[in-house]
């Protein structure tokens, strides 16, 4: 509806463009002060590093995890390095934790914007220079992992890694946006609720969830469907099982999906209401 | 006939309409007593507040309109149906010819809000790059935002701190740089709520000749709200206040002047403002047009007096007592 208003090319250009303003602008920020450049670097390494470090002396000491070899969890700890990076990259500044903009009123800034809603959220938190250190430690891990499988590297199996990697990124979106959608009703209270949401989802996502109790796996796999942040989807790609490579997709899509439709009611809430408090703490820093 | 005449009458075509406008906001009320736990939890009063009441107001294409009252009066949710997407409860919002909320991405195209202590400005990044931002998300072309920029720049003397870091601007220096961003895409209508709060006297007297300057030159709407009556009076041709959610008062100042009968400064008499019943009541009751003074002797049953001497005492009730 949108799109069609606005143009089909000049929605691709318009989101080029303000892709291209916020490099230019991470850029200019990261590099204002290399010092701190290089800390940030540092820092975040070693964050992500420790991210995934409990996984991996797990790993060290019991020569692997159930089926899972050493390189194996090597390479599903990289996808799920991978998809945090990805997320950083394509949303900071408050777009993955959605509730926090809405809860804070800063939703308005959103909205005096000349684009549709969805193009600013795509955009607005570009930050492929700072947020793309998670991304090096992620391809770091995964390459590394690849070298000691023997996996047949066919372009058909790298097009399947990226569709995969898309479908775990639209999941954790889904489940921060869908969860975010409450602070439309409830600002304060929900202010951090997206926050909490992906924490969950960041937390349980290295750990190859093998070996759970049928219930609780299942409930992993659909209420919170952290499973295909990386177990599953890595299980596929590796052919550890005969899981289909396109289900990550599929539930990315459809967590989408009623994200959008929670958010759709979110905003008629928003026409409703308004913003019922404005802080001005965080925002576009 | 002055400027801020022609301002007040501006014949031209309408750029804001707002016809029988209400709006009403629903608040959980909660009460502190133990015994009230589960009924505010499942079941909480709910007050109702009418921030608007059937509100009918126009503004004209190149007119400067001050829209004042006191707080929770209603200016701020008028600002806001005409900015960032709310919907009225009923009646009906144009602006520009359009509905702000249907069409709201080429509407937004076409307006600058700047609300005083929230900024547009991205935090970490020196000011020139927060306008780079505003010419690539309004699609300005390069020749048009250049043109702009030098015009921007040399009237809001932005010059000295535009390759700093937004925080590290000072209250006023980020309202001009706010202010000058929001005219990157030289907008038909300025939305202008509270954008002299917190600024000092110099920086108050250097924006409010900045709108003016914008609307002469330009010739954009502007519609400004502010609790300051001398900041408005500067400022605007004609005055809309706004009380309890009704429109009060529609006029010029001079208008304004003679309808409350009192030649001081409009900044004294806004303690009036903030009665009970709001300014409509109290400019319209007393028959005389003049404004009623309230009785500062305890003893007097009659608390407002129409002339300057107490019923009871006979003493001198004076105005300050208003």
């Amino acid at each position: 509806m949108a799109a069609s208003r606005f143009g089909v090319f000049q929605t691709i250009l318009m989101l080029l463009r303000r892709w291209r303003i916020q490099a230019y602008m991470d850029l200019i920020r990261m590099t204002r002060d290399f010092k701190l450049y290089l800390i940030t670097v540092v820092s975040d390494t070693l964050l992500n590093l420790s991210g995934v470090a409990a996984v991996f002396l797990i790993v060290e000491r019991f020569d692997g995890i159930g089926d899972w070899s050493p390189p194996q969890v090597i390479f599903m700890l990289g996808y799920a390095s991978l998809v945090t990076g990805i997320l950083d990259v394509l949303f900071s500044y408050n777009i993955m934790q959605i509730s926090r903009r809405i809860g804070r009123g800063q939703f308005d800034h959103v909205m005096i914007q000349p684009q549709p809603v969805w193009m600013i959220l795509l955009t607005e938190g570009f930050t492929p220079f700072s947020g793309g250190i998670s991304l090096l430690t992620g391809l770091g891990l995964t390459g590394w992992a690849i070298t000691q499988l023997s996996i047949d590297l066919t372009a058909v199996w790298w097009l399947w890694l990226c569709l995969n990697l898309f479908g775990s990124c639209a999941v954790v979106m889904g489940i921060a946006f869908f969860w975010g959608t409450f602070a439309f009703w409830s600002p304060v209270a929900a202010e951090e609720i997206s926050s909490q949401a992906t924490r969950i989802v960041f937390q349980l996502k290295s750990f190859p969830l093998d070996g759970l109790a049928p219930f609780l796996l299942n409930t992993l796999l659909t209420v919170l469907p952290v499973g295909f942040v990386a177990w599953y989807p890595s299980q596929a790609l590796l052919g550890l099982r005969e899981n289909p490579l396109w289900m990550t997709q599929l539930v990315g899509v459809v967590a989408c999906m009623v994200a959008l439709l929670a958010f759709r009611q979110g905003l008629k809430q928003y026409e409703r209401t308004g913003s019922q408090r404005y802080v001005g703490w965080a925002h576009r820093s | 006939m002055s400027e801020q005449d022609r301002n007040a009458t501006s014949d031209g075509p309408i750029a804001v309409s707002l016809e029988g406008v209400s709006k009403t906001f629903y608040q959980k009320q909660r009460s502190e007593s133990p015994k009230d736990i589960l009924k505010n939890m499942f079941n909480p009063k709910i007050r109702e507040i009418q921030a608007l009441k059937d509100v009918n107001l126009t503004v004209r294409k190149g007119e400067i309109l001050a829209y004042a009252g006191p707080n929770g009066a209603g200016k701020s949710t008028t600002v806001k149906l005409l900015s960032i997407a709310l919907a009225p409860t009923s009646g009906r919002v144009r602006a520009l010819g359009m509905d702000p909320l249907r069409d709201r991405v080429n509407y937004v195209k076409r307006i600058g809000v700047v609300f005083g202590q929230r900024t547009e400005l991205w935090w970490d990044q020196p000011v020139s790059a927060s306008f780079e931002w505003a010419r690539v998300v309004w699609d300005v072309p390069r020749d048009r935002y250049e043109k702009t920029l030098g015009f921007v720049k040399e009237l809001l003397d932005l010059g000295p701190f535009f390759n700093s870091l937004a925080r590290q601007l000072s209250l006023g220096q980020k309202m001009w740089a706010d202010l000058g961003l929001m005219l990157m895409h030289e907008p038909e209508l300025l939305l202008l709520d509270e954008p002299t709060i917190g600024v000092d006297v110099l920086g108050k007297r250097s924006i409010l000749g900045f709108i003016k300057t914008l609307n002469e030159e330009k010739g954009v709407t502007v519609m400004v709200t502010s609790h300051d009556m001398d900041d408005l009076e500067q400022l605007a041709g004609r005055i809309v206040m706004i009380g309890d959610g009704r429109i009060a008062f529609d006029g010029d100042f001079s208008e304004l002047r003679t309808t409350i009968g009192d030649r001081r400064p409009l900044n004294r008499i806004r303690f009036s403002l903030r009665g009970p019943r709001g300014i409509g009541v109290r400019v319209t009751v007393t028959p005389t047009g003049s404004t009623p003074l309230r009785c500062p002797f305890p003893s007097c049953s009659n608390k407002h007096h129409s002339k300057r001497r107490c019923c009871k005492s006979r003493r001198i009730v004076h105005r300050s007592t208003m």
